[in-house]
Parts: C-alpha cells; structure tokens; sequence
C-alpha cells in the first residue's frame, strides 16, 4: 500500500484540486436519485470542459444527523484513496445545502441494474468480479479502521467502463438508489415501512450483532452485510426481504434460527445455479459468530475469486442494454408514485390492508422451496425450544389455525408446522400492533412513522393519558370546590 | 551483520531512531542521493511509520502493550521527532501522513510513569502550534495538520497558548473557507478551543471580550453563510449557558446591539437557527437586571415576539423547551418601561 502512495497522491491531485468550490461553475442535467434529505444529480462542471460529474446535495436543515458526523464523513470521503472507492472530487455549502461533487457513475447502483434488467439476480461471473473489487475497497477500509456499515447493492457504483466503486459513507440516505419501493419491498409495502427502512440504514443487511447488541460491533459486521450483498445480487433481491423490515431484523437475532452451514443441508432441493464455492464463500460471511467470519483480505484469496474477469466482462454482460441511470431513476419514480397513492388507499381501508398482509405472510414462507436463502434451520436439540413454542400456541389458536390451513401440505415435519404457526403469529401480532400505533398516531393528528418508534410512541401514549386523567382529576376537584363554594351561597341566602 | 540484525524484531526505542533518521533524511532531501535510493528509503520510512502505529494502537489480532507505548512514547519525545516529524509530513504520502496523524494523535494520551510528556515537550516547543494553524491555509495538509492540533490542545497550556495568540483571529476566517472538509475541520478546533478548559475559556473571554465578540457577531452571526450562522448560534449558546462563563454572559446579554443580532437570527427561515437563537435569546430575558435599552427593545417588539413564540416549538417535543418558553413569554408579558436614571 505504502507503495502505491506516491502515484496515488498525484492522481490525487489531478482528481480534487481544480473542481471548483462554487455551485455557479456546475449545471445540472438530470436527478438521478433521491434519499430523505438528499439529492443525487447528473451535472457537468462547466470550467473543466463541461466534464460530467454527480452531485448530491444533502439538505443540511432536513437531515437529521448532527453536523459532527457530517464533518466526519466528509473528512472520510475526503482522505480515502483506493481505485474501488467513491472519492468524493470536493464538497462546498450552497444556502442551507452540502454539495458534495464526486465522478459520475454512468451504470449507477447494482441494486438499480438488477431492478431493472436483472429481477432473478446476475450471473455467477458478474457477481464474483463484483465482489471481489468490493472486497478490495472493504480489505482497505477495513485496514485505515474505518467502517462502511451499509454495503449493499444500492451502494455498489459501476461507470461506463465496467469500473466497480463502494459508495456513501453514510453521509446521509444512500447515493445513487433509485428506487425505494420498487424491487424487492413489492408494491404492498406501505408507506411507514418504506421510511423506516429508509430512516434505519437497511435492515435486511445488517448483522445479528448490530441489531441486538448496544456495545458496538466491528469490521466483521461489514463482512456480514457483504454476504448478504451476495445473496443479493445472486437473488435479486436481499434475504428476508418478503418481511418488513422489523420483522427481518426480529428474525436475525432469534437464536432458533441458524443460517450459516444452511447452503450444504439444502443443496438436494438447490437448483444448481451456484457453484459450491459461492455457497461456501456466503456461509462463511454469514457466520453467527462474528469472530468466525473471515476477513476482507481473508475472502479474497477464496477459490470462489480465483481466475475473476475483470471490467471489459461487466461491460460486456451487465451493463450491455442496461437503460441509462437517469431513466431508471425516471421509471423508479414514477413507479414510487404509484404504490404511494395506492398505499394511501389502503390505509383508509382496512380490510383491504389485512389482506395484503395476510397474503404477504404465506407468499413469504413459500421461499422455504429455494435453497440459497436465509431461511429457518432446525437443529436437532431444538426440541426444548419446540416446547415453548407449543405452549405460546394456545393464545392465538384462530389466527395460527388459518395460517396452518394453508400451510399444511407444504409443511415438511411437526416442527416445521408449529414454528411457522408461530412465526404466523408473531407477524399477525406485529402487524396488529403497527396498527394501533397507527391508529395512535391518527388519533394524535401527527405523520410519524410507524415502527421502529413504536415503543416510543405507546410510551408518550400513555405520558399523553396520564396527564389527561390528571387534567380531569383538577377539573372534578375545581368543580367539586365550585359546588361547595355554591352550597355556601346557598346556605347563607 | 546488518542482515543478521535485521530478523530481530525491532523494539520501540529502534523504530522510533530509524523513523527520526529517515525523517532527517527525507527533510535534508540529500541532493546527490539517486531517485531509486530515494524512493526505497521513503517505502521504508511509511513501513515504520505503519509499525510505529501497530504498536500503540495494536491491530485485529492483539492489544497494544503498555510497556512498549511507553518506551516508544519516551524516545519519541526524548529529542525532537515530533517537530522533524511535523515539518516533513508535506514529503510523505497519503496513506503515511495519516498514519503519522494517528501516531501523533495516540502520543498526547500516553502517559509514561503517570505523567503526559507530551504536554511536557510541547510547552517548550509550543512554536509548533504555530505550524499547525497555518496548516488550514494549505488543502493538502489541513486534515493532517488540524487532526493533530485538536489533540495537542488537549493539554490545557497548549489551549491557553494558542486562545491567546495572534493566532485565533485567523479561525473566524478559516471556518469560513469555501472547502467544507477544511471550513469544517477548522470549526472543530474553534469549538473545541472555546469549550474544553473552562477556566482558560473563561479567562480568555474576559480579557478579550471587546474584540473576540465583535468579531463573533460581525463575522458569524451575521455571515451571509447559514453553515456558519448555524454553527455560530449552536456554539454561541454552548459558551453563554457554561456555568463557568456567567461574567461573560452577563456583560453578553446587556448588551443591545447583541440583541438585536439575536433577535434577528429568531427571524430566520431556518427553523434549526431559530431555535439554537431563542437558547440565547431565552437569557437577555431571563437577565433580573436588563438595562433600560433593553427593556424598551423589548417592549418595543413584544407584540411581534409574543406572537413569533405563540407557535414555535422544535420537531421534537421538548419539555424542557417549553418551560424555557413560557418563562420568556411570561417575562416579556410582566415588562415595564423603565426609567432611564
């Protein structure tokens, strides 16, 4: 690395220093991307031979991230210097924006590519050559201390020449992902759970220990969401994506359910898309035990990278035909658009919204049929678990007994029955619960979202109804004083 | 023998000598030196500095070892690697310079037989502060520079040097540079040098209370930027409410050209600044002996003022906000014209 340093610093050089810092210099082409409070834009930097740039304008007053951490990444972006790395060429304040200016990347984000031209995931050689360049830029990282936390195919940038580059450092909602709702979410979701996934990071990426656990979690959680990324761009789609969010994250930290060692028990039923490597390569990112997952550098000598094509392939066959980023960005929209009017709809109805979520439900466990997934294992000497899960059957018999009806033929062991009733259950639970925070909210006149400030909300919920009982506690008392106070007139007439 | 000792893993002391010797070379730049040499010695130079690194912060596999950071710690300091260090790092690359910011960094926190001799080499070298601040006017080395200057103002003397120097005139300026990673970087520091040893801020804003606020207000309350007016309020508010700064308040808050600064931030559009002003605004209010020109401001405006807080409030509800509110509402409401003695 050290090595490297002298050419990388010229390159350096020629890269940051004559971007200029004034927002008069760009002209602005086309959006090409939209987070919660920023802006992603196609532009041309007139100076420098109208040379094409992106710019995402982050809306300072919006974003809801104290302005030490902005300076953080910003100082990040600024200091990292790898060929499959984002740099950004220079960032300015313009009004109450941050503009950051960083090169244009003609294929835009894998998760966009996949949504649009691949839905059951790309070839086998494209994702490797993919991965490998990623896991260069995490080997990197990884090595300065610095943590990406939010690798997803939505953050994974191809240019024009096949050029494969990690992008956003969390300075706020994710670069160049240009749908929100299309693609994996379907259009049943609704608008509360697309914000949450929005507002969170990404839960169907994150890692057991970075959901469960508030004492931090290292390097090893950037290799998990690494795998996860794999089964994306493998799929089409994250794992656990058919669930909201929250339930996703719920599932993780389950210890019932283990995930790693899962691609060799269901290899029978797999078809035989994949290579054992690439399965062996995933299991080892999705090891439960963080101190088990490999590191970056670690991966890269994996047999699955061996003998990897380099640009000119993905050029070849992942780009080739690909619609251009800002049309994507167009479609995407128009069809965010759609499931947003459609999802108003729904919540003025609510039988139709039961629907969609009961359906929701089973379509989901019907993922159990393909292999290469994160789904449910069940260990041998699980059977005390099993017993639980028995007992906390009986309260909700109605609505276990109709999820199983339609189970049934699928189900594959006692076992497999009672904890997908459970599972049934606790989705049925959760959704019931979404919609009484809803109803809450409503109730209050206020737009929050529902979910993950569910407990807050039940919390200030009850705040609200204990300093009501207390207002009508002092009004009773300030009219049984007025009565007395009558009685006394009375009295004395 | 060279290649005998060169299995040997290199102690602390060692690494540290030949860092300083690589230094003293790349410094000096040796003219009839061939460039091949050159380059060797300076891919030896960024391996030690990386070495120099692993061992006080330790990597994935093991913890840095307390006697090792302190043997390190002691031959870093015992002659002057840290100034050949600074002055050099314009030579070294990318990835080097930051190691050596880390390693500068890790220094100011070592403790060698319970005492900071860090503090103890900086206060006779404090010049290098001097280096370090001028960092900000060069692109390449502000990150590093200003990195490594927000550790040594850890140590309260080297704080106290640079509040009093000729030097914190300049900050209103660099905060403002069009670069935001650089206008950012700079705004930590100032922060930082405003905040973190409070009887040394206290000090220093009395004895420069005339100038240090003019500027204050002239250069970024009133900046045509709303990143600095922004930043400006929030620190602004920090400095007045510390309990250790209650002199400095008092004389802030009599003040009628403050407020009507103050009252024009509560103007803004920007909701963020609002609220950060009304955290300032809340004090001239709160003030027992408001000086008859501020009572009569106040009066003057308090319909307007009244109505403005009638509907303001943060996203968030803030209990604490609130009361702050009505307290301002209430003081407002009580007001009387004076008369001027």
């Amino acid at each position: 690395m050290a090595c490297k340093g002298r050419e990388e610093d010229s390159l350096r050089k020629a890269m940051s220093d004559h971007y200029p810092l004034d927002s008069n210099c760009y002209q602005i082409l086309d959006e090409i991307g939209r987070g919660m409070s920023a802006v992603v834009y196609k532009a041309v930097c007139i100076p420098m031979e109208s040379s094409v740039v992106a710019i995402k304008a982050i809306d300072l007053e919006k974003s809801k991230m104290d302005f030490e951490n902005v300076r953080r990444e910003a100082k990040i972006m600024t200091l990292l210097c790898h060929p499959n790395i984002l740099r950004a060429h220079c960032s300015f304040t313009v009004k109450s924006s941050l503009w950051v200016v960083m090169p244009f990347m003609s294929g835009g984000s894998l998760q966009s590519i996949i949504a649009s031209s691949y839905p059951d995931g790309l070839p086998e050689p494209c994702i490797a050559a993919v991965l490998r360049e990623i896991l260069s830029a995490l080997s990197y990282l990884h090595d300065q201390g610095h943590l990406h936390r939010d690798i997803k195919a939505g953050n994974i940038l191809l240019d024009s020449n096949g050029v494969v580059k990690l992008a956003d450092f969390g300075v706020s909602a994710s670069v160049y992902e240009s749908s929100l709702s299309c693609g994996w979410a379907g259009s049943s979701s609704s608008m509360s759970r697309m914000l949450l996934t929005d507002v969170t990071g990404t839960p169907y990426w994150m890692a057991p220990e970075v959901i469960h656990s508030h004492t931090g979690y290292g390097i090893k959680a950037d290799i998990w969401s690494f795998g996860i990324t794999a089964l994306e761009l493998a799929h089409g789609r994250p794992p656990l994506s058919h669930l909201p969010p929250s339930k996703s994250m719920m599932m993780k930290i389950t210890k019932k359910f283990r995930f790693s060692d899962h691609y060799d028990k269901t290899k029978a039923s797999m078809s035989k898309r994949f290579s054992k490597s690439f399965k062996d390569m995933v299991g080892l990112c999705l090891d439960h035990d963080p101190s088990k997952r490999p590191t970056a550098e670690k991966l890269l000598k994996h047999s699955f990278f061996k003998n990897c094509k380099g640009p000119d392939f993905l050029v070849k066959n992942v780009l080739h035909g690909v619609p251009a980023v800002e049309q994507r960005f167009k479609g995407a929209e128009i069809h965010r658009l759609g499931s947003l009017s459609r999802s108003s709809e729904d919540d003025e109805d609510d039988e139709a919204d039961g629907q969609i979520v009961k359906h929701r439900r089973i379509s989901g466990w019907n993922f159990n049929e393909e292999g290469f997934e994160l789904d449910p294992v069940f260990p041998a000497d699980d059977a005390a678990a099993k017993q639980d899960v028995i007992e906390e059957e009986g309260d909700g018999e109605n609505e276990s007994g109709d999820a199983r009806g339609v189970e049934g033929g699928g189900g594959s062991g006692a076992a497999v029955t009672v904890l997908q009733t459970m599972l049934a259950l606790r989705d049925s639970l959760d959704d019931q619960r979404q919609r009484v925070g809803q109803i809450i909210a409503f109730l209050r006149g206020e737009q929050q979202p529902v979910g993950a400030t569910r407990e807050e909300q039940l919390m200030q919920e009850i705040a609200n109804l204990r300093m009501e009982v207390e207002n009508q506690r002092k009004k009773r008392c300030d009219l049984e004083m007025e009565i007395e106070f009558m009685k006394m007139q009375f009295s004395n007439e | 023998m060279k290649s005998l000792f060169k299995s040997k893993p290199r102690t602390p002391v060692d690494l540290v000598r030949q860092t300083r010797d690589l230094l003293i070379f790349a410094d000096l730049g040796a003219p009839d030196t061939k460039e091949s040499k050159r380059d060797e010695k300076m891919v030896e130079l960024s391996k030690l500095m990386r070495e120099l690194k692993q061992v006080l912060y330790g990597d994935s596999e093991s913890e840095p070892v307390a006697e090792a950071c302190a043997q390190l710690t002691q031959e870093f300091f015992r002659e002057d690697t840290l100034r050949i260090l600074i002055t050099c790092l314009p030579k070294l690359n990318l990835e080097t310079r930051k190691d050596a910011t880390q390693v500068v960094a890790n220094l100011q926190r070592q403790q060698v037989q319970s005492k900071l001799i860090a503090c103890d080499y900086l206060e006779k070298n404090i010049d290098l502060m001097d280096i370090l601040i001028a960092g900000y006017e060069n692109t390449e080395l502000a990150l590093h520079y200003g990195a490594m200057l927000r550790e040594c103002i850890r140590h309260q003397i080297v704080a106290k040097y640079v509040l009093e120097s000729e030097h914190m005139k300049k900050f209103f300026d660099f905060i403002q540079l069009p670069n935001f990673d650089i206008a950012s970087d700079a705004a930590a520091t100032f922060k930082e040098l405003l905040t973190r040893h409070k009887s040394t801020v206290a000090e220093f804003l009395s004895k420069n209370y005339d100038w240090f606020f003019a500027e204050y207000n002239s250069k970024l309350l009133e900046s045509t930027n709303y990143i600095t007016r922004r930043q400006a309020i929030k620190l602004l508010g920090d400095i007045l409410l510390d309990r250790s700064n209650s002199a400095v308040m008092t004389r802030y808050v009599s003040s009628r050209d403050n407020l009507r600064i103050l009252m024009n931030l509560l103007r803004e559009t920007s909701k963020s600044i609002q609220i950060e002003a009304f955290h300032v605004f809340k004090l001239f209010a709160a003030n027992q002996n408001k000086p008859p020109d501020i009572v009569s401001i106040l009066i003057t405006n308090r319909s307007k003022l009244l109505r403005l807080f009638a509907d303001f409030k943060p996203d968030k509800e803030d209990e604490q906000f609130e009361a702050d509110k009505a307290q301002v509402v209430k003081e407002i409401a009580a007001l009387e014209p004076k008369e001027r003695p």
